[in-house]
């Protein structure tokens, strides 16, 4: 998986690269996000505004990552696009993630 | 290495033969073309030292037959000329020669020529074994993925099976369906039944994923998903009471469901289960992160029921909603997988909901197997191409 990495203050953000998170990526899109959050980045934003369709793998992919980091850290989502939103929404994950319009607005949310 | 060497006159064939022993080779003496065609034919030899000009078959005439039969290994052939003219090595090269010697043979110049050669041989001698074994290879592949095709066919069999038999009706409700794996086998399945004197049940579900493990747990949610009590199927309940089994309710049946499928993986299922009362006409569907279902009314006027719901199998102890609907004689409802919503066209649009009620529009008052048919059609079209990136389904029934 492609990532582009920034910090807002403490915050780390990871933008997803890629426009699609399918079966094809899921397994190491998982693998990322886990990394991410071993590597000390206790709370990770996770930017998909350059994401236009999530399928169940990829959302399974999200779910897991959120299991594995439990309570240790924190998982958000921003820049979520509509047509990934309405999948958020119909599975009822907009209740499960935080998810925010922008980084910023993200990072300024864990104060 | 066993050389084949062929000249009519005997006292430059004996010198040669010693100089090439001198050298370390063994060999095999032949005394015009004829004699060392045998030999070669008989695959005695794979290198050929011979002269040009010899009674029965000349050199070059030897050089021809060679190449044209079909021998299993390499020939290296060197001829041998005292005349050096152009129009000769011409003739050779075109015969198939792959070297020339000039009389008198210097052994400085055999001993090259004849190193060269066997270099040839050498890798000519490996790529043919590289080949051999390549051959072996893909043969043992051919055979594992047709052991896998085959497989894969009877599984796919087996989950077809579980689906109701076209044109069912149960209780005056009717049910037909499609159904288009992107694979063999499907991550989607669906089924139809009366749950009791009064009631139908219908289910579509979708496994997160594709292929045999997604499939694997879709038949096992099918098996299990029976009206059929005694093998304790999640749609009743034992009432210790009355000694009865009562229909449970689409949401706490699902809420059963997720209990007991809590997954190691990341595996998770959605769905949609509708409970449908004919005496009241009455329907309770509970919609577990799938696609709401489509009810269509008799006049073909059509809607999305629902808003959601979260997936079963992600987290123990969840609720899942349930939402009534009043249905009318003649209505319909449509269950479908999101292969059908997120079908994706060659520029990577989706088919989407709108499509979906658009499409369904001049379909909606045929005849129910003809309203399923003409939509697969526009879902085919907007494709564009025969396979399907995910599992299409479609599940629908009418209320007589």
């Amino acid at each position: 998986m492609r990532f582009e990495e920034s910090k807002i203050g403490k915050v780390f953000v990871a933008k997803v690269l890629e426009s699609r998170i399918s079966a094809d990526v899921a397994p190491r899109f998982k693998e990322d996000i886990i990394n991410y959050v071993t590597k000390g980045n206790r709370t990770l934003v996770l930017d998909l505004s350059e994401v236009t369709f999530i399928d169940s793998s990829g959302l399974g992919a999200l779910i897991a990552s959120l299991k594995v980091i439990g309570n240790d850290g924190e998982l958000m989502l921003c820049g979520v696009r509509d047509s990934v939103a309405s999948m958020f929404k119909l599975t009822r994950m907009n209740k499960v993630f935080r998810m925010f319009p922008s980084p910023e607005e993200a990072a300024a949310a864990t104060l | 290495m066993k050389i084949l060497l062929v000249d009519d006159d005997p006292v430059a064939r004996r010198i040669h033969s010693m100089i090439l022993q001198m050298q370390g080779h063994d060999v095999l003496e032949a005394s015009d073309g004829e004699v060392a065609w045998k030999f070669v034919e008989e695959g005695q030899c794979s290198f050929v030292v011979s002269d040009w000009i010899m009674p029965n078959l000349a050199g070059v005439d030897l050089c021809r037959k060679i190449r044209s039969a079909n021998l299993e290994r390499y020939v290296y052939v060197i001829l041998c000329t005292s005349k050096g003219e152009k129009s000769d090595l011409i003739e050779g090269m075109d015969a198939g020669a792959d070297d020339f010697l000039v009389k008198p043979i210097s052994p400085e110049e055999l001993r090259v020529k004849v190193r060269a050669g066997e270099r040839v041989l050498s890798l000519q001698q490996g790529l043919a074994d590289k080949n051999r074994e390549l051959a072996g290879i893909n043969n043992r592949l051919q055979s594992a993925h047709k052991l896998i095709e085959d497989d894969l066919k009877a599984a796919a069999w087996m989950q077809q099976r579980l689906l109701p038999p076209p044109a069912l009706e149960a209780h005056g409700v009717k049910c037909e369906w499609r159904f288009q794996p992107s694979g063999y086998v499907a991550g989607d399945i669906f089924n139809f039944f009366a749950m009791d004197e009064h009631q139908v049940g219908f289910y579509l579900l979708d496994v997160s994923g594709h292929g045999v493990p997604a499939a694997m747990l879709s038949v096992t949610l099918s098996m299990m998903m029976s009206p059929d009590a005694t093998h304790g199927s999640p749609l009743k309940r034992h009432d210790r009471h009355t000694g009865e089994f009562d229909v449970m309710s689409p949401g706490d049946a699902i809420r059963e469901l997720n209990r007991r499928f809590q997954s190691k993986d990341d595996r998770y299922f959605t769905m949609v289960y509708g409970l449908l009362d004919t005496r009241s006409s009455t329907l309770r569907v509970a919609q577990a992160g799938h696609p709401g279902p489509l009810l269509i009314k008799k006049d073909g006027e059509s809607r999305i029921l629902g808003t959601g719901g979260m997936p079963v199998g992600l987290w123990p102890e969840l609720e899942f909603d349930c939402f009534e609907a009043a249905i009318d004689p003649g209505d319909r409802l449509l269950l479908y997988s999101d292969g059908v919503t997120e079908c994706m066209n060659a520029q990577g649009e989706a088919f989407g909901e709108d499509r979906l009620l658009t499409c369904l529009g001049s379909w909606a008052t045929r005849p129910l197997d003809a309203m399923l048919g003409g939509l697969l059609m526009e879902i085919r079209k907007w494709r564009g191409t025969a396979e399907f990136g995910d599992d299409v389904s479609l599940l629908a029934i009418e209320i007589a």
